[in-house]
């Protein structure tokens, strides 16, 4: 059983080459840091570079079948019901798309770790007001909640994200508290406590970092969860509506062509795919660089690749 | 286990079978949403109707839509105007309901009072606005209808008015029993509802024993069920899935899309601003395109086998450059045609209306329109569509989508085009006199008056962008002898289903 | 054991209030259903009518209070539009709900703790590799694809399985299909992703330390460890299941609860809204209570 003490040996190199070289020992999460790359840089300069592209509309071209390059290399993906190309349409969507999905994850996740905490660590009635309260939310509709929120305030990116957000708390907070209670009762936990480790301190420095990977596991497929659920309700008419576009909007409005042109929501579809993917394949191999326990196993291969 | 499993499995089979080989006049018509009441009085509910009327459910006049045989006797043989200006109806005889009791004068009564009664919200009240209608009973086959103000089309109207028992309670029924050929034998809502063919209809038998009724949103497996047997008629599919020409239909669906411009709000108060909207939008590129092959360019807001229509006035030609012209005139004189206004759709309102409102949009656009776009569902569309507009949000154009399949323009006219109508952008004392004489006049005087009143609106008031009489899909089983036609929106009468 | 249950009941009946009156009071203020169930060119008279009928004419709190005073006699009011007691519409709907969301988790939960528990037995195994990209790709498909796919394959071309609605066995095996991918997806990566930690603990080092060499115990040991965030995962799945299965419903066209709920958010048919939120909500906070309880006795440790 190869120990941890590498941690010790003086000529160790700084932490972000190790990394680096733990990201290069796994080609699959590497790939995957590449096209998460590409994904921001396509959600920061894609409107300004394809916005004109991608909405320029060409009734002549109408539902183009993919790998064409007739209509330039923009076209090779093919065109959608009104002929616009859907690879600039893909790419000026990222934004809006990470945007969404990013924004509710991050505030889901945040509120609902904390909240988790709070119900796992603190006394029984601060505890079970919080979970009466997930209780209260998992049961109110998120449809309802989105009809109510874009009624009265009206659609927008911002107001999507709140519902997404609060419709996807009570997840967190139900994952963080199972973990806290089983953590909480492990030998160092005690032993902080009995040390005079503050509550905060112990919460913070003893429990987050023990429980943080099921959760970053469990945000990464929430990351699909929610772009999926922008899809259903712009499907049911609430949410983002044209012109404005996310993936899935296009996989939602593609679903009245799945037989005839199937390329309108699948290439929108296999990028949330991807996307989640690739999340996924780099919270995995996070995990287990950020482990001292198993770190091993990606220094080990990475040594005998390189 | 593994043998229970395969039993079960062959029980299943067999159950599935057997539905399939029911008797071969049976027939199973796949709907697009499940039906929340069977109340006779809701039948011009399309969706109600679609199951009831005149299966179920008889009315004392029919409109003919599809023939062009206008108005026809039903449970009434004949009727004639008073001299007092009231209408007598004399009713068919040896007729009777499926309960076994017989129909006479006073079940019309009821079934009148019924329908209007303030106790019910029943659609009835809304054909007969604007009118005190009394129903009395003269004998048992004879009754007289008086409305005051005295009204030209009561026979129309009551094609709208479907009969009831006398003893039917003032209250939504879930058994409807009628006249017609047909009795409701059972209905589980969310999975089907069946009319069995009954014995002593007073007319000619149908070919049909039975309906079975069922109800699927999605329209690919809709589509789909017919294709595999699993349904003999989908009443409406989507036009990219009707593929096959041996069993896939269009048909005009009485349907109108058009674009409400209220003309109080400017830039849209300048009739320049409303031609140049109208001349930016290239309907024509449209059709066959993003709408099916088949969908008209509309002139009025009814479909043109209605009477009244008018075949001289012709569609807005697409001129780009006109439409530019007149802007410029416009803004020359002062008229904010720069001001932002929002193009407001209703989402799932027709197949492919988003992509439809993205292309109208670009065209506003080009035209050198400040517009942009957005959809509601239906209803927060209502906010907008009906009176009285929100005045907080800006000036707009809304897209809507209008059904007459009634067979006379009144069911339209005052609605879209008078000061008071519920949906109208127009306020123009000539108009208000205009739909008043038409509405009041008969027979070919009231075409004419309407015809006028269409031209009137469309090319000196511009009231609004009439953009098209819509098309939709059927998809018939081949083993029958149905064709879809403008009535199938409303009504599907199973007695016209024939097999080969 | 049932001074606990007693509390929750307790507790679960004030967030069952708490939940009506946001839900009467919000949903309230989204719209007219006059609007939405008469014809749009109705009359103001006949709109009038239609609230007064319905009592939408009342100020909100005289609503809201005789609502209340139904509910404490379990009157949960008619349909606007069916014009049937709303909660008769909502328990039809929910026993089917209910009997496919049972299924459906049982297979789940059966088929997901097998597949993530190997595939975390050899991090970075070929087993591990397609039991991750192949459970990752099906939770984050649009379950569409895969209904209508299933459809045109398993109905329209080989003529195995009727497309849609109910009846036989046969029906229900392409919703349950379509409804298993997503929950298993995700409790494939969680079961996955708490073995690696359990498996790594310090006590299963300690029983291999000790000699135990039979990978059985080890597993049975480290399973029952990992189970905690496993048991909250499955929880919230069901939870969405009871909630409906909105795409599977209405392209199967399965009765089910979740086109009832959408149908009646959207025509806003606020009886109808309120019993079949009222129903899941119970469902959920009972299904709750049985995780809770699951903890327990998993988890000696953790006490109520």
């Amino acid at each position: 059983m190869p120990l941890s003490a590498t941690d010790t040996i003086p000529q160790e190199p700084g932490a972000l080459r190790r990394l680096a070289r733990m990201l290069w020992a796994d080609k699959f999460a590497l790939a995957a840091a590449l096209f998460v790359l590409l994904v921001v840089v396509l959600a920061v300069v894609g409107p300004m570079w394809l916005e004109g592209a991608a909405t320029r509309q060409n009734l002549r071209g109408r539902n183009l079948p993919p790998f064409s390059l007739a209509q330039g290399w923009l076209g090779v993906l093919g065109a959608d019901a009104l002929g616009r190309p859907l690879l600039a349409r893909i790419i000026v969507a990222t934004r809006n798309t990470i945007t969404i999905a990013a924004g509710a994850v991050l505030f889901s996740a945040v509120i609902g770790t904390m909240l988790g905490l709070v119900a796992g660590y603190m006394g029984r009635a601060a505890g079970q007001v919080i979970l009466r309260l997930a209780d209260v939310i998992m049961s109110f509709p998120s449809l309802l909640l989105a009809v109510i929120v874009l009624y009265i305030l009206g659609p927008s990116v911002a107001n999507l994200i709140v519902v997404l957000a609060i419709t996807r708390i009570p997840v967190y907070l139900r994952t963080t508290r199972a973990e806290v209670m089983e953590v909480r009762e492990r030998m160092f936990v005690q032993a902080a406590r009995v040390m005079g480790a503050s509550r905060w301190r112990i919460i913070f420095r003893h429990i987050l970092p023990v429980v943080l990977p099921t959760l970053l596991t469990v945000a990464t497929l929430d990351f699909a969860f929610v772009m999926l659920a922008e899809s259903a309700l712009s499907f049911l008419g609430i949410g983002i509506q044209p012109p404005e576009i996310t993936w899935g909007l296009m996989v939602a409005q593609g679903r009245q062509y799945l037989q005839t042109a199937w390329w309108l929501s699948v290439w929108p579809g296999l990028a949330i795919i991807l996307t989640t993917l690739s999340l996924n394949l780099l919270s995995g191999w996070l995990r287990i660089a950020l482990d001292p326990t198993q770190r091993w196993r990606l220094e080990m291969k990475g040594r005998r690749n390189g | 286990m593994i043998n229970r499993l395969l039993a079960t499995t062959a029980l299943a089979l067999a159950v599935s079978l057997s539905s399939a080989l029911a008797a071969e006049t049976d027939v199973r018509i796949v709907l697009s949403e499940d039906l929340d009441l069977l109340e006779p009085c809701m039948a011009t509910r399309s969706n109600i109707g679609r199951v009831i009327l005149e299966n179920v459910n008889e009315t004392l006049t029919e409109y003919d839509t599809q023939g062009g045989g206008g108005l026809r006797p039903r449970l009434a043989e004949r009727w004639e105007q008073q001299p007092d200006g009231s209408w007598r109806f004399h009713l068919r005889q040896g007729v009777t309901f499926s309960d076994g009791s017989t129909f006479d004068a006073r079940d019309v009564k009821h079934s009148f009072d019924r329908a209007m009664n303030s106790a019910m919200t029943c659609e009835t009240p809304r054909y007969f606005g604007g009118m005190t209608v009394t129903a009395t009973v003269v004998d048992d086959h004879t009754i007289d209808f008086a409305a005051d103000p005295v009204q030209p089309i009561l026979p129309l109207l009551m094609s709208l008015v479907t009969i009831v028992p006398e003893e039917t309670p003032v209250e939504f029924v879930r058994d409807p029993v009628g006249t017609g050929p047909y009795a409701v034998t059972e209905w589980t809502p969310g999975q089907q509802i069946v009319l069995t063919r009954r014995d002593g209809y007073w007319g000619e038998q149908p070919a049909v024993t039975s309906a079975t009724y069922l109800f699927r949103t999605d329209p690919a497996v809709r589509a789909a069920m017919v294709q595999t047997g699993e349904a003999d008629i989908a009443p409406s599919i989507a036009q990219t899935d009707a593929t096959n020409p041996a069993t896939d239909f269009s048909y005009l669906n009485s349907e109108t899309v058009y674009l409400r411009v209220d003309h109080s709000v400017p830039p849209f108060n300048d009739v320049r601003v409303r031609r140049a909207l109208n001349m930016a939008i290239d309907r024509a590129a449209f059709i066959g395109t993003l709408l099916p092959e088949g969908t008209e360019q509309a002139v009025a807001m009814f479909p043109p086998t209605t009477q009244g229509a008018n075949p001289d006035v012709k569609p807005w030609a697409f001129d780009l450059e006109g439409a530019k012209a007149l802007l410029e005139e416009a803004r020359a004189d002062g008229v904010p045609v720069d001001a932002e206004f929002t193009l407001i759709a209703r989402t799932e309102n027709f197949p492919g209306v988003t992509e439809v409102m993205e292309a109208t949009l670009q065209m506003l656009q080009d035209a050198g329109f400040n517009a942009k776009l957005q959809m509601f569902e239906v209803a927060d569309h209502e906010r907008f569509y009906s009176k009285p507009y929100p005045a907080d949000r800006g000036p707009y154009v809304l897209a809507a989508m209008h059904d007459n399949n009634k067979g006379d323009p009144v069911f339209s006219m005052f609605f879209k085009y008078d000061s008071e109508g519920r949906q109208s952008g127009v306020s123009d004392p000539g108009v208000n006199q205009m739909i008043a004489e038409a509405s009041a006049a008969t027979g070919d005087e009231r075409a004419r008056k309407w015809s006028d009143l269409v031209a009137h609106l469309h090319d000196e008031v511009v009231a609004d962008v009439l953009l098209w009489h819509m098309v939709g899909f059927s998809r018939v089983s081949e083993r029958l002898d149905w064709r879809p036609s403008i009535a199938t929106n409303s009504q599907l009468q199973l007695a016209q289903i024939g097999f080969r | 054991m049932f001074g606990f249950i007693r509390q929750r009941a307790i507790a679960s009946l004030i967030s069952l209030l708490g939940l009506v009156v946001l839900v009467f009071f919000l949903s309230r203020l989204t719209g007219d259903p006059a609007a939405l169930f008469l014809p749009i060119d109705a009359t103001d008279e006949m709109r009038r009518q239609f609230r007064e009928i319905h009592g939408l004419n009342d100020p909100l709190a005289v609503q809201f209070w005789h609502y209340l005073g139904d509910l404490a006699r379990l009157d949960f009011g008619d349909s606007l539009r069916r014009a049937r007691p709303a909660i008769e519409i909502v328990l039809e709907a929910f026993a089917w709900t209910f009997q496919l969301a049972v299924i459906t988790m049982a297979i789940v939960t059966a088929a997901a703790i097998a597949v993530g528990a190997l595939a975390a037995f050899r991090v970075g195994g070929l087993f591990d590799r397609i039991a991750s990209v192949t459970s990752l790709v099906g939770a984050s498909a649009p379950d569409f694809w895969i209904a209508i796919l299933g459809i045109v394959l398993f109905s329209v071309t080989l003529g195995w399985l009727p497309t849609s609605g109910t009846g036989t066995p046969l029906h229900w095996i392409l919703p349950i299909g379509v409804l298993f991918i997503r929950p298993f997806g995700l409790i494939v990566q969680v079961v996955r992703g708490s073995m690696i930690t359990a498996l790594s603990s310090a006590y299963v080092k300690t029983a291999r330390a000790k000699g135990v060499r039979s990978g059985p115990i080890i597993f049975v040991h480290a399973l029952r460890n990992a189970m905690l965030p496993v048991i909250t995962v499955i929880g919230d799945q069901a939870a969405a299941l009871l909630n409906g299965a909105v795409v599977v419903e209405t392209i199967f066209g399965f009765p089910g609860i979740g086109k009832l709920m959408i149908d009646s958010i959207l025509q806003r048919d606020f009886n109808v809204m309120l019993a079949a939120i009222m129903v899941t909500a119970l469902a959920i906070f009972l299904m709750n209570l049985l995780i809770d309880l699951a903890y327990a006795l998993l988890d000696p440790r953790i006490r109520h």
